[in-house]
């Protein structure tokens, strides 16, 4: 079972563009729990987000797309970067968010992902070509 | 750059509704589109946050909150990573997006070489070992 771990960190819905993490002792024991995660065969991919005021938002009134850029005064929670982990249960998956180095005003949310033979045979049918672009072990 | 293009959750994704063999088949169409384009990284759907929790860090402590968090307003339910030259050319696909509805918001994802002296020599060969693996386990970048 595939799991996203969604690294919310409160406060950088509104970080000033170009913030980035610069405490090297907290960036090392985040680097060595990502690496806890690979040795441990179930880490797929990780990446971080620069923040939600260098991003934009696309919405689609009357079913045309309208851009607003960042940031977003109504966003209470913004993604700040995530995991991407083959586990055997939910169990595992929130096992290992808890032994992520997080700080005080970090949430991890814990989600699992969709995989082809989730979807009604119909459904399947028109996603034959789903599973090529999604990240699973190749 | 690589970007990332959350889509929202809405009161179908989160009841588990799954999407119309229309919309499917406009969202493959699309899909196919980016895969042509050489631009799709990788695109996931995720399950209702009913089905995930969430876990809450407070010092060494780690509370486990069970979904769903209905006082959210902005929950994620699926993704696209793209790999593209600019932010207005990811803008520009995601306005090409079979949406009909909904908010689709787009982030930038963190290079190695975006941390500067935060990333000692110590940690990018960390990186690259991690980079190297997962590419090895997902295909990308091959």
């Amino acid at each position: 079972m595939r799991f996203m771990m969604l690294m919310i960190p409160h406060g950088y819905e509104t970080a000033a563009p170009g913030t980035m993490p610069e405490d090297v002792e907290r960036m090392s024991s985040m680097m060595a729990y990502n690496e806890s995660l690979q040795k441990a065969g179930v880490l797929i991919g990780c990446d971080g987000l620069h923040p939600p005021s260098m991003g934009a938002r696309v919405s689609f009134p009357g079913r045309k797309p309208k851009v607003v850029d960042g940031p977003f005064a109504e966003a209470k929670e913004v993604l700040g970067g995530y995991w991407m982990i083959e586990v055997a249960s939910r169990a595992e998956a929130i096992e290992w968010a808890t032994r992520c180095p997080g700080s005080e005003n970090e949430v991890i949310e814990v989600r699992q992902v969709q995989e082809l033979e989730d979807f009604s045979p119909d459904l399947q049918a028109v996603a034959e070509h789903f599973p090529s672009m999604q990240t699973v072990r190749k | 750059m690589r970007f990332m293009i959350l889509v929202k959750a809405n009161k179908d994704s989160e009841a588990g509704v799954m999407p119309s063999t229309e919309v499917l088949t406009a969202m493959g169409k699309f899909n196919e589109e980016l895969v042509k384009a050489g631009v799709l990284l990788a695109g996931e759907g995720l399950h209702p946050s009913s089905k995930g929790a969430r876990v809450r860090c407070e010092g060494a402590k780690r509370t486990v909150i069970d979904g769903p968090f209905a006082e959210t307003k902005e929950l994620l339910a699926g993704f696209w990573l793209l790999q593209v030259k600019s932010k207005e050319e990811a803008i520009e696909w995601i306005k090409r997006s079979p949406f009909q509805e909904g908010e689709i918001e787009i982030r930038q994802v963190f290079e190695a070489t975006d941390f500067g002296d935060a990333m000692t020599p110590e940690l990018l060969a960390q990186e690259d070992r991690l980079r190297a693996g997962t590419e090895k386990r997902t295909g990308a970048g091959s």
